[in-house]
């Protein structure tokens, strides 16, 4: 097995771990106090004001109106949008959006070459094959074109705007020229070495059915390796804002689900009273034995 | 050039300098006229050069914590320490249970958009002063974290640009925990779901738990004297009914007839818990309270039990213990009391303290339902009970959303329904409900005055906020015309009559301002005219 397969699993598999132990760890921290903010998009019929069901008078006696499809819409188009920052911030928006749809174009590219490389898959006569076909490429021209014009515009952006430039941290730098190294090796691969794709279809399906190919042009390789660098340090990054925004959004800012529904409630939080508290200051004295519900209940008049 | 804005970075924090990053009052928002003729260096007060050798103003010449510079190295060591053991500490599933998953979630994810930056009303109006960017003091945060933090590491610090961690940022740090409002505007912009006011929050933790530092207003004036002697005016038990009781006979001379408040009545249908303060400062309120719930028939009470008599839990603001105890003292009472519900009165960070953060917390008999006045009272007026004469309310009226009942709570409609009911000549701000601008004085700056912070909540905090004031009453500000700022929150009363004094707004515009139910009671038939009272106080 070449280095250069060997590298893609190992990348891959730092990423979907990484990607995951990220997710757990939020999933799975301690039911937070409640931190809503409005609108919240699940209210059904005052999501447009920014109502909430705590306008209704004995609102504990009333059905919750919970709508999924309100969450779904303010998050679609966000995602499709980018609303806030076309709204807020619209010298930013462009190189965005083109820098967003970039990526989801080059992701659906990837997995319409991971699907096409599945031994057996009906309907999708071996995508492999379409190698050579105009709708690989296609996709990987406009996806590399938008991906790689939006990331220059923002890094033009980050450089040039006194704010942006001030406020960025190294980190933030870091990852645009990374990404863009990545794109800049791919499209040298896409001229120089694999115009129709056709080895990165060979390479998917090789990796996919455990029997790498060899003798990869050296453009190819190197576009593998740094999307590998890239993938391996974007779950310890800002980056994976792709699905902690699910997080931010709906564990938070639109949890809103009252204690009085939630019969689950009264055993979690009891539970969460009984961890020790270690908090020094002098009205609390936490020496990591005494508990929540010790400190709760009593003290904090001196 | 003296016109171009001082740009720390966040490394800079550790700096020495007089002052890193000092107010410009040629930047801030300007009035529209006659304010604008207003020079703010009259209304601006430094602090004395004898002073800043006793007290830390070195983050932009501002002091709201007063924080005394550190005896000899042991004292600065111990201090430094401390903020590396809480560093740690907030992001324990112990320590922190309360809030680390929105901390975390938002530590980890800014891009540096700053889509955020324009919709904090505190950097615009400052005229983008950089150490009140939103961003600023979380990186601030992060960069000490991937330094000194559980993990905190080299590699993490060079990509994150982390400060030094010495007393400049120490006390820096400090002071810029309470340069934001919480006002959570920024959280509302950020396309990710980033809160940079829960970092302000966080911040603020830090420091009261583990080093005991906190504005001597929230805490020691505060929490601290709320629970032990009942109430952070100092109110005892006693002296809050003989209080309401001379409240009680102010109304009744008012209104034209009796008015009586109800004490202590076991199994009333609603507990009514007003803000403390209003009893002393804005009696009007309470007694205007007691009117309606009185001709409204309303089986109702107060609670002469220590803390009961006072919904403030400024705690909210600083730290999770000190809520904690008084939130749980709060339902507790009103459980042993077997009422229905608790309506809460006037006051923002009441609603949001009991109603949100607090509702996990309470478990079984102690989870008495909680409800805002405004819907409860916009029932009352749907419900034709009160006879309402709109005519004697003919005076230009708008009304500002307290950030812990509009954004925090989504409570927009019930008082706008009201209002169109009884003050025909109501107009809205803007922007208003869940986008308003915040008062100035959140998160407790209203009660923060110490050195020059008074000075700095009327010209950098609520600017913006006097502007929407004067922009809603544009073309009626002549003060022949009295004009009411309706402001269905103590907290935020409090800031209005720090800000319609400074800007000299009563005798130049004649406007006043106050609560929701004192426009309610105005506009009922049954009571004497003229109970709203053009007199600034």
């Amino acid at each position: 097995m070449g280095f250069v397969a060997i590298w893609a699993y190992v990348t891959l598999a730092v990423f979907v771990v990484g990607c995951l132990y990220k997710a757990i760890k939020y999933a799975t921290m301690p039911m937070h106090l409640r931190w809503e903010l409005y609108p919240v998009a699940h209210e059904k019929g005052k999501v447009e004001y920014g109502g909430s069901y705590f306008e209704e008078v004995d609102w504990w006696t009333k059905p919750r109106e919970v709508s999924k499809l309100g969450e779904f819409k303010t998050i679609a188009e966000e995602v499709l949008t980018l609303k806030q920052v076309h709204e807020r911030n619209p010298g930013l928006w462009l190189p965005s959006l083109m820098f967003h749809y970039g990526l989801y174009v080059l992701f659906t590219l990837g997995v319409l070459l991971v699907v096409g490389a599945v031994p057996g898959v009906r309907g999708l006569p071996g995508l492999a094959r379409l190698g050579g076909g105009r709708v690989l490429m296609a996709l990987a021209a406009f996806g590399l074109t938008l991906a790689t014009l939006g990331c220059v515009g923002l890094l033009a952006r980050r450089l040039s705007r006194a704010d942006l430039r001030r406020s960025s941290t190294p980190a933030d730098f870091l990852h645009l020229w990374m990404l863009l190294a990545v794109f800049l090796a791919s499209w040298a691969s896409f001229f120089w070495a694999d115009r129709h794709l056709a080895v990165a279809a060979s390479f998917v399906q090789g990796l996919v059915t455990f029997r790498p190919v060899a003798g990869l042009p050296g453009w190819f390789g190197a576009e593998v390796v740094l999307l590998g660098i890239f993938l391996a340090y974007l779950p310890w990054s800002h980056m994976t804002h792709f699905f902690a925004k699910y997080f931010t959004w709906h564990s938070v800012r639109w949890d809103d689900a009252p204690n009085m529904f939630g019969k689950t409630y009264e055993q979690r939080v009891k539970k969460l009273l009984m961890r020790p508290i270690s908090w020094s200051a002098p009205h609390i004295k936490g020496d990591g034995r005494k508990t929540w519900a010790d400190v709760a209940t009593k003290g904090g008049d001196s | 050039m003296a016109n171009e804005p001082l740009i720390p970075s966040v490394r800079d924090i550790a700096k020495n300098a007089e002052t890193l990053s000092p107010i410009d009052l040629k930047r801030i928002v300007p009035l529209p006229p006659p304010y604008d003729k207003d020079d703010p260096a009259e209304m601006w007060k430094e602090i004395s050069a004898e002073k800043r050798s006793q007290i830390d103003a070195s983050l932009d010449g501002v002091s709201a914590l007063a924080l005394k510079r550190p005896t000899g190295p042991a004292e600065e060591k111990r201090l430094l320490d401390g903020l590396k053991a809480g560093l740690a500490k907030l992001l324990s599933s112990d320590d922190n249970w309360t809030f680390r998953q929105q901390l975390e979630l938002t530590l980890d994810h800014c891009t540096h958009c700053q889509t955020c930056a324009e919709a904090c009303p505190i950097f615009v109006e400052s005229g983008h002063n950089e150490v009140y960017r939103p961003s600023y003091r979380a990186d601030v945060l992060r960069g000490l974290l991937a330094r000194y933090g559980p993990g905190g590491n080299p590699i993490k610090a060079a990509l994150q640009g982390s400060p030094e961690l010495n007393w400049n940022t120490f006390a820096r740090l400090a002071e810029l925990a309470y340069r934001c409002t919480l006002c959570r505007r920024c959280c509302q912009a950020c396309p990710i779901g980033v809160d940079n006011g829960l970092i302000t929050h966080e911040l603020r933790k830090l420091y009261s738990q583990e080093l005991g530092i906190a504005a001597r207003e929230a805490h020691t004036d505060g929490s601290v004297l709320q629970l032990k002697v009942g109430s952070s005016t100092g109110m005892s038990p006693a002296v809050v009914k003989d209080n309401i009781e001379f409240i009680d006979e102010e109304m009744s001379e008012k209104v034209g007839f009796t008015v009586k408040t109800p004490w202590d009545v076991e199994g009333a249908d609603v507990l009514l818990m007003h803000n403390a303060g209003e009893i002393m400062a804005w009696p009007e309120n309470p007694g205007a309270f007691a009117v309606i719930m009185q001709q409204a028939g309303i089986s109702w009470t107060l609670s002469s039990e220590m803390v009961a008599y006072d919904a403030i839990n400024y705690g909210l603001w600083y730290d999770d213990v000190q809520f904690a105890r008084v939130a749980l003292r709060h339902a507790e009472i009103a459980k042993k009391l077997k009422v229905k519900k608790i309506i809460i009165g006037e006051c923002g960070h009441a609603h949001k303290a009991l109603s949100v953060v607090a509702d996990r917390i309470l478990l079984g008999e102690a989870n008495v339902p909680r409800e805002s006045f405004a819907p409860f009272l916009a029932s009352i007026v749907d419900s034709g009970v009160l006879k309402l004469d709109p005519s004697r309310n003919d005076f230009p009226v708008t009304l500002h959303d307290p950030c812990n009942i509009a954004r925090a709570m989504g409570i927009v409609e019930p008082p706008r329904r009201i209002l169109h009911k009884i003050a025909p000549r109501f107009r809205e701000m803007t922007p208003h409900g869940v986008d308003n601008y915040c008062c100035g004085g959140g998160s407790g700056f209203a009660i923060m005055s110490g050195n020059n912070f008074a000075n700095w909540r009327t010209l950098v905090s609520g600017r913006i906020k006097m502007k929407q004031i004067l922009d809603a009453f544009a073309g009626e500000l002549d003060p022949s015309i009295p004009k009411y700022l309706c402001t269905p929150c103590s907290n935020c009363k409090g800031q209005f009559r720090d800000l319609i004094r400074a800007y000299n707004a009563f005798e130049r515009s004649k406007i006043q301002y106050g609560g929701l139910v004192e426009l309610i009671v105005n506009a009922m038939a049954d009571v004497k005219p003229g109970f709203l009272e053009w007199e600034f106080h």
